[in-house]
């Protein structure tokens, strides 16, 4: 659906953030891209919806592909509405100040029409939660809820594939899991999803294929299980490798290694 | 008594023209966090728009077809330069635009000629008046802000400076430096109770306004753009990543606030006559929207209010007691007093804090 060559970008005019990035996304699946802070993940996204120019960011080589045909330089609007890409920010995007309602219908304003209201109520169905509070304003609502919220318009904008940016950030474990599964209900309904996560074990457990970033460029994919299995990946994302002590020291040799990938 | 009544109702009158203002740059300010210094040049540009078109006043041919080249250049550049829509569309229509503003410049409109009713002549005049200033006001965002969309607010600021002076200079050259005799001739809807007499044009200035702020209060709150416009103005990225065009919403921004301000300087033009120096009554809308806090739209209605009354009470109690131009001085004293007590403007927003 989505392919990804030979990605070049940098900030600025200089600072340079991706090295070389290709990937491949498969309609219908659940991709996860997992990496540290800083690696590059959130700016892949930008760049993928469009929104790296907002930024003063440059592709500078390379090209984003959706089913064939090239969508590098296009506005973020133009991809949204043509290709259904729609790109969930990091830390809950919510408009603050407008109540939860206003929030939906200023998602919606790219695909304005009758049916509006009934994927409202699609929303809070999907979102219970969100239901009581229609009138609040959003700045208000829990962490979860705004979570919640950000992906209901999402939902609004009539994705063919989400881009998640760090659902899980700040939430507790158990409405992650919520969110986690509404995600992969999201996915069932028939919605590709592409999601960015620290939560590197949950994110791997409802994924079908994934990529880890290393500053900048891709150093392993493969399938969600084999991932998960990975030596390196268990010790320094999901905390659970053999070995003892991690030092610093293991960690740059750990880098060093994989650039032979 | 009857002295002080007569003397806050002139200056609620006035402070409604004021609050325009001040809804005109806080709208600017709350979309794009920049404070328009060129307030002024849009003010005196609104007038003279709607002046070209209610008195037929027409300029020479070597001046209006520079108009008519510069808005065919732009048009041209500009739909050029949008990828979706080619020189074929672009160079028809900027010829077409660039003709028609070349022949209402060159020619006039004849509307005096055609209609002898000025009231109707008014009604027609007024909205194509405005819907001109919005276009010129659409037309510097493209030029001047757009290109910033994502940087600084301050440059954005700054740039505004800049095109005050630009825009002053054209005026100049277009218009001259005299004074253009102004007069609306609306009907007269004087009011006399008493000994109380509230003159016509005031009253008019002050209804006009009044309903003009409440149409864009109703944009803002009751339609999809207007809801558009709100979430743009919380956050432009956020606004783009959900599909909200936020390019074309701050041109839209900038065309509402620049036809607003037409308004107001229409209504400033009645009162005496129209020239460039008038552009200084723009500037007003600086104590108006510190008094009423920069991002707040209720507080630009308060804070107009409260210029135009401090503004009368000065004008009426002070400068007789020989301190002449007090009244010019009058709301930036009342701006030190609220900023003292109140550093965020009386009705600066409230921020949400997470807990
Ligand atoms: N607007 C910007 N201007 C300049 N540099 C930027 C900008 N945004 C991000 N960067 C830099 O690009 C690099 C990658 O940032 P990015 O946000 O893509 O990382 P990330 O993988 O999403 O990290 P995290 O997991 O912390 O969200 C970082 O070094 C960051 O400092
Ligand atoms: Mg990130």
């Amino acid at each position: 659906m989505l392919t990804v060559e030979n990605l070049r970008v940098v900030y600025h005019d200089v600072i340079s953030v991706l090295n070389d990035v290709s990937l491949d996304v498969k309609a219908g699946e659940i991709l996860i891209i997992i990496g540290a802070n800083g690696a590059g993940k959130t700016t892949l996204l930008r760049t993928v919806s469009g929104m790296i120019d907002f930024y003063d960011g440059d592709i500078i080589e390379g090209d984003i592909k959706m089913e064939g045909v090239s969508i590098r330089g296009l506005d973020a609007t133009d991809i949204m509405k043509r290709y259904g890409v729609t790109y969930v920010m990091e830390d809950r995007p919510i408009f603050w100040y407008l109540t939860i309602e206003e929030n939906l219908k200023a998602a919606s304003f790219s695909r304005w029409n009758k049916q509006i209201k009934t994927d409202m109520e699609k929303i809070y169905d999907y979102f219970p939660v969100l239901r009581p509070q229609q009138n609040k304003k959003a700045g208000y609502a829990s962490g979860g809820e705004q979570q919640m919220l950000a992906i209901g318009m999402a939902l609004m904008t009539r994705p063919k594939m989400l881009l998640l940016d760090e659902p899980s950030l700040g939430l507790a474990p158990l409405v992650t899991e919520e969110l986690f599964d509404i995600i992969r209900q999201l996915n069932r309904s028939g919605i590709t999803i592409v999601l960015v996560e620290q939560n590197a074990h949950a994110a791997l457990n409802i994924g079908i294929r994934g990529y880890v970033f290393e500053t900048g460029r891709i150093v392993l994919d493969g399938t969600a299980q084999e991932i998960l299995e990975n030596e390196d990946v268990k010790e320094f994302y999901l905390g659970s490798g053999e070995r003892e002590s991690k030092s610093y020291k293991d960690a740059k040799r750990y880098k060093r290694r994989k650039r032979w990938l | 008594m009857i002295d002080l009544l007569q003397t806050l109702g002139s200056g609620v009158l006035v402070g409604l023209v004021y609050a325009l203002l001040g809804l005109c740059i806080v709208i600017i300010f709350k979309s794009s966090e920049t404070f328009n210094f060129a307030i002024g040049e849009f003010l005196i540009i609104g007038s003279f728009l709607f002046y070209t078109l209610f008195f037929n006043e027409t300029i020479p041919w070597y001046k209006a077809l520079q108009l008519g080249a510069v808005i065919f250049l732009f048009f041209s550049f500009i739909l050029f330069y949008d990828k979706n829509l080619r020189l074929r569309i672009a160079l028809p229509l900027g010829m077409v635009t660039g003709f028609l503003i070349f022949c209402v410049f060159f020619f006039g409109l004849k509307l005096s000629s055609l209609i002898t009713s000025s009231f109707l002549r008014f009604a027609i005049a007024f909205p194509l008046g405005l819907l001109a200033a919005g276009l010129f006001g659409a037309m510097v965002e493209r030029v001047t802000i757009k290109p910033l969309l994502g940087r600084s607010p301050i440059a954005m600021t700054i740039v505004t400076l800049g095109l005050g002076f630009f825009l002053r200079a054209c005026v100049q050259l277009i218009w001259g430096s005299h004074a253009y005799p102004f007069f609306l001739d609306l009907p007269d809807i004087t009011v006399e109770v008493g000994d109380l007499l509230f003159l016509s044009d005031p009253i008019w200035a002050g209804i006009i306004s009044l309903i003009i702020f409440g149409l864009v209060i109703a944009f803002l709150f009751r339609t999809r753009w207007g809801l558009a416009i709100r979430a743009t103005s919380e956050d432009q990225a956020k606004a783009m990543a959900f599909g909200i065009n936020a390019r074309f919403i701050l041109l839209l921004v900038w065309g509402i606030s620049a036809l607003c301000i037409a308004v107001a300087g229409i209504m400033i033009s009645n009162f005496g006559a129209l020239q460039v120096s008038m552009g200084f009554v723009g500037l007003r809308a600086i104590p108006v929207v510190l008094i009423g806090g920069m991002d707040s739209i209720g507080g630009a209605m308060a804070g107009g209010i409260l210029v135009g009354i401090c503004e009368a009470l000065a004008g009426a109690y002070v400068e007789p007691l020989g301190l002449v131009g007090f009244k010019a001085v009058a709301p930036y004293l009342l701006l030190l007093i609220v900023l003292f007590i109140r550093p965020y403007g009386l009705f600066g927003t409230v921020r949400i804090e997470r807990v």
